[in-house]
C-alpha cells in the first residue's frame, strides 16, 4: 500500500514537471531515466544474480549506435537503414540482447568477480571499435542523432508545438517517452525479480550449488540474465542517445561501467527501487555541482583547472559507495525501509504502553 | 534389468564402487550400497569419512572418478545438477544453504521450480499464466509448509529465523520438489534433545506418507536405530560393514572404527 503511493505520488509528480521546469532539469532528469533503465538492468545481473559486470557501458554503446545505424539516412561515408525510428529503437535494443547472447558462452560459465574480469575486454573492443568502425559509428566525432517519430510525433524541436502555454521542444516531448520506457523497464523487471525467475536468480547469487541441486540450470540462467541486463543497457543506450541528439565514444568507457556499479551499491543491490534511486543520485549529482559550481567551495567553473564539477561528483560518489558498503549494506534504500520500520514502530508505541486489565496481574 | 521404475514412482538407487580423489586425498573408496525404494537407508561413520562426499556425487555436485550411481534407470554420474534434480532427487545440506534474504515462501517455492515453467518474458510480462501458475503451487507449497510445521513462518526473511527452523526450511524446500529421493545431510545436527525428537517424527511421517526413499547421514545413533532399515558404515572412505541396523550396531569393525577415531558418537548424540 505505502509503496503504491509512493509509485502513484511519484508518476503524479514527474507528470507535470515539464510543465514547470527549465530546460536544464529536464536534461539531468532525462540523463536520470536514461541511467535509471540501464541500472536496473545491471542489477538483475550484478545485484540479482551476483554476476559482476565491467561491461555494462559497451552494451549501452551497442544500443546507442544500433539506433543510429538503423534510424539514419545514408549520407556520405556514414551508413544507415532509414528505418522507421521506432522500429530502429526496438531493433537497437535486440541488437544489445544478441551482443550480450553473443559473449553468453563466457557469461554462464563464468561467476562473480572472474566475470567482472572477463568483461572488462568488452570495454576496450567498445573504444576500438567506436573510433575506428567509422562507416558505422562516425569515428571520433560520433554520430548525429535522429529523432524519433512516433505516432506523427516527432521528439525534437521543429514542428513547434504548445501545451497549455507551455512550448514543448525536444526534451518535454521525450519526457513523457522516458517517463513511459522506464515505468515499463521497471515493471518488467519488477514481474522478473518476484517470479520464478527472480528465486533462481538470487539463489544462484547466495548458493549456486543449492540452486543446481533445486533443478535450476545455472549456466542458462546466468547467460540468460546476461542477455537480459544487455538488453536493458541497449534501452538506455537508445534514450541516451536521443536526450543527447549526439553519440559521443569516449563516453561509452570504463568510467561509465563503474558509474552503473555505483548505482546499484549506493541505492540498494538487487531490487528495482535500488537502481533507480542510485540512478537518481549518480547522474543527478554531477549535474547539480556543474549548475551550482560557482557558489561551490573548491568546485571549479569546467575547463579553468582545478576540481571540475564531474571529478567533484565522482569524489563525492565514491565516498558515498565506501560509506554504503561500510555503513548502510541495503544502500540508501535499505536505510530508507530502517527509517520507515521505525517511524511505524513508534507510530505504534502508544498502544503498548498502555496494558490490558489482564495484563496488569 | 535392476534399478526399475516402481508402481508407486520411486525407484531403486543403486551405487557401485564410486570413487572420488582430492588432491591426492581419497575420499570415496570403490563404495557400493542400495536403497530399496520406499526404504530408510541410513549412512553412519566417523567424521571425513566420506558421508557428504557420497550425498555430493548422488546429487551431481562432485564428479565420481570411478563407479556408477542409478537410479530408475538413469545413470546419474554424468548428469548436471539440475538434471539429477529434474529425476526427483531432493537434498539438504549439512550446513544450512538457503538464500537468507528470501522469505520461506520464495525458498519454498524455489524447490517448485522444476514443476513449474514461467521464464523471464512471461514473468516480466506478468502474464495471467505466470500467475495462475504461481497460485496453483502456492496452495501445495502452503500445504508442505504445514505439514513441516512452518505454515506461520511463510513470510519471515530465512536469514531471521532460528537455526532448527531454518533446517526445517530446508527439508520443506526439499519436500517441495516432489521427491522420489531424499537425501537428507546430518538433519538433526546442532539441534536440542526435543528439537531432534520433533525432527525424527516427521521424518517418519515423511517416510510413512510420502512412501519415497530416504538417504540418511546421521550421528545420533538412537535416530539411526529408530529410521533406518538399512544402515551403511564409511569409514576413511570405505564401506566397512552394512546390513540392518541392529546387526551393524554389534559389528566388531564399526565399533573398532567409532572407538579409533577421534571423534566418538558420544559426541555427536
Ligand atoms: N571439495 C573438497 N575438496 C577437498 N577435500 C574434500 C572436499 N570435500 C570433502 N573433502 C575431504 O573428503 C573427506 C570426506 O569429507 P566428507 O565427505 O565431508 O566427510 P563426512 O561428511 O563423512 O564428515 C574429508 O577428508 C574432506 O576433507
Ligand atoms: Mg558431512
Amino acid at each position: 500500500m505505502y509503496k503504491l503511493l509512493t509509485w502513484l505520488g511519484g508518476i503524479a509528480v514527474a507528470l507535470f514537471v515539464p510543465f514547470y521546469l527549465e530546460g536544464f532539469w529536464l536534461q539531468a532528469g532525462l540523463f536520470t531515466m536514461s541511467a535509471a533503465i540501464g541500472a536496473i538492468g545491471i542489477n538483475l545481473l550484478t545485484g540479482a544474480t551476483g554476476q559482476l559486470s565491467l561491461g555494462h557501458a559497451f552494451f549501452l554503446a551497442v544500443g546507442a549506435y544500433a539506433y543510429v545505424y538503423f534510424a539514419a539516412e545514408p549520407e556520405g561515408h556514414l551508413a544507415g537503414l532509414n528505418l522507421p525510428t521506432p522500429l530502429a529503437a526496438v531493433l537497437a535494443v535486440i541488437v544489445a540482447g544478441i551482443a550480450g547472447g553473443l559473449f553468453s558462452p563466457i557469461a554462464g560459465r563464468l561467476k562473480g568477480a572472474y566475470l567482472g574480469i572477463a568483461t572488462l575486454a568488452l570495454i576496450f573492443l567498445g573504444q576500438h571499435l567506436l573510433f575506428n568502425a567509422e562507416p558505422l559509428t562516425g569515428g571520433y566525432n560520433g554520430r548525429a542523432v535522429p529523432p524519433m517519430e512516433l505516432f506523427g510525433l516527432v521528439f525534437a524541436d521543429t514542428p513547434e508545438l504548445v501545451i497549455l502555454n507551455v512550448p514543448f521542444g525536444v526534451l518535454e516531448r521525450l519526457w513523457f517517452l522516458g517517463l513511459a520506457v522506464l515505468l515499463v523497464a521497471a515493471w518488467f523487471a519488477k514481474g522478473v525479480l518476484r517470479g520464478r525467475p527472480g528465486r533462481a536468480m538470487n539463489t544462484i547469487r547466495d548458493h549456486e550449488i543449492a540452486a543446481g541441486v533445486m533443478g535450476v540450470p545455472v549456466g542458462r540462467y546466468r547467460a540468460g540474465v546476461f542477455v537480459l541486463s544487455s538488453m536493458y543497457a541497449g534501452a538506455a543506450g537508445v534514450m541516451l542517445a536521443l536526450v543527447f541528439q549526439r553519440t559521443v565514444p569516449e563516453y561509452f568507457g570504463m568510467l561509465l561501467s563503474l558509474d552503473y556499479l555505483a548505482m546499484i551499491v549506493i541505492g540498494g543491490l538487487g531490487s528495482v527501487a535500488g537502481a533507480v534511486v542510485g540512478a537518481v543520485f549518480v547522474s543527478f549529482l554531477p549535474q547539480l555541482l556543474t549548475r551550482y559550481s560557482d557558489a561551490l567551495p573548491l568546485v571549479a567553473e569546467p575547463g579553468s583547472g582545478g576540481v571540475s564539477p564531474a571529478e567533484a561528483a565522482r569524489i563525492l560518489y565514491g565516498a558515498a559507495v565506501v560509506a554504503v558498503v561500510l555503513f548502510l549494506p541495503g544502500g540508501l534504500l535499505g536505510l530508507a525501509t530502517r527509517i520507515r520500520l521505525a517511524v511505524t514502530r513508534r507510530v505504534q508505541l502508544p498502544a503498548e504502553l498502555t496494558p490490558s486489565p489482564d495484563s496488569r496481574s | 534389468m535392476t534399478g526399475s521404475y516402481q508402481p508407486d514412482g520411486t525407484a531403486t538407487l543403486e551405487v557401485r564402487d564410486v570413487t572420488v580423489r582430492f588432491a591426492g586425498l581419497t575420499a570415496l573408496d570403490a563404495v557400493s550400497l542400495t536403497v530399496e525404494p520406499g526404504s530408510v537407508h541410513a549412512v553412519i561413520g566417523p567424521n571425513g569419512a566420506g558421508k557428504s562426499t557420497c550425498f555430493n556425487v548422488l546429487s551431481g555436485v562432485y564428479t565420481a572418478a570411478a563407479g556408477s550411481v542409478r537410479f530408475g534407470g538413469a545413470e546419474l554420474t554424468r548428469l548436471s545438477t539440475h538434471r539429477i534434480a529434474a529425476l526427483g532427487v531432493a537434498r539438504t545440506f549439512q550446513n544450512i544453504a538457503l538464500p537468507p534474504r528470501l522469505s520461506v515462501r520464495d525458498n519454498l517455492l524455489l524447490g517448485r521450480h522444476r514443476l513449474t515453467r514461467a521464464g523471464f518474458l512471461s514473468a516480466g510480462l506478468h502474464l495471467p499464466a505466470a500467475r495462475r501458475e504461481a497460485a496453483r503451487h502456492l496452495a501445495r507449497v502452503e500445504e508442505i509448509a504445514a505439514f513441516v510445521g512452518i505454515a506461520g513462518r511463510l513470510s519471515a526473511p530465512v536469514g531471521l529465523l532460528p537455526y532448527g527452523v531454518q533446517k526445517r526450511v530446508e527439508l520443506a524446500r526439499a519436500l517441495c520438489m516432489e521427491p522420489r529421493l531424499l537425501l537428507l545431510d546430518e538433519p538433526v545436527a546442532g539441534m536440542n534433545g526435543g528439537e531432534r525428537a520433533e525432527m525424527a517424527e516427521l521424518i517418519v511421517a515423511i517416510k510413512e506418507s510420502l512412501g519415497i526413499s530416504i538417504l540418511l547421514v546421521e550421528h545420533d545413533m538412537g535416530i539411526v536405530m529408530r529410521l533406518a532399515d538399512a544402515v551403511t558404515v564409511l569409514d576413511f572412505g570405505r564401506r566397512i560393514a552394512g546390513g540392518p541396523p541392529e546387526e551393524v550396531q554389534r559389528d566388531p569393525a564399526v565399533i573398532r572404527a567409532y572407538l579409533g577415531a577421534a571423534t566418538d558418537l558420544e559426541e555427536h548424540a
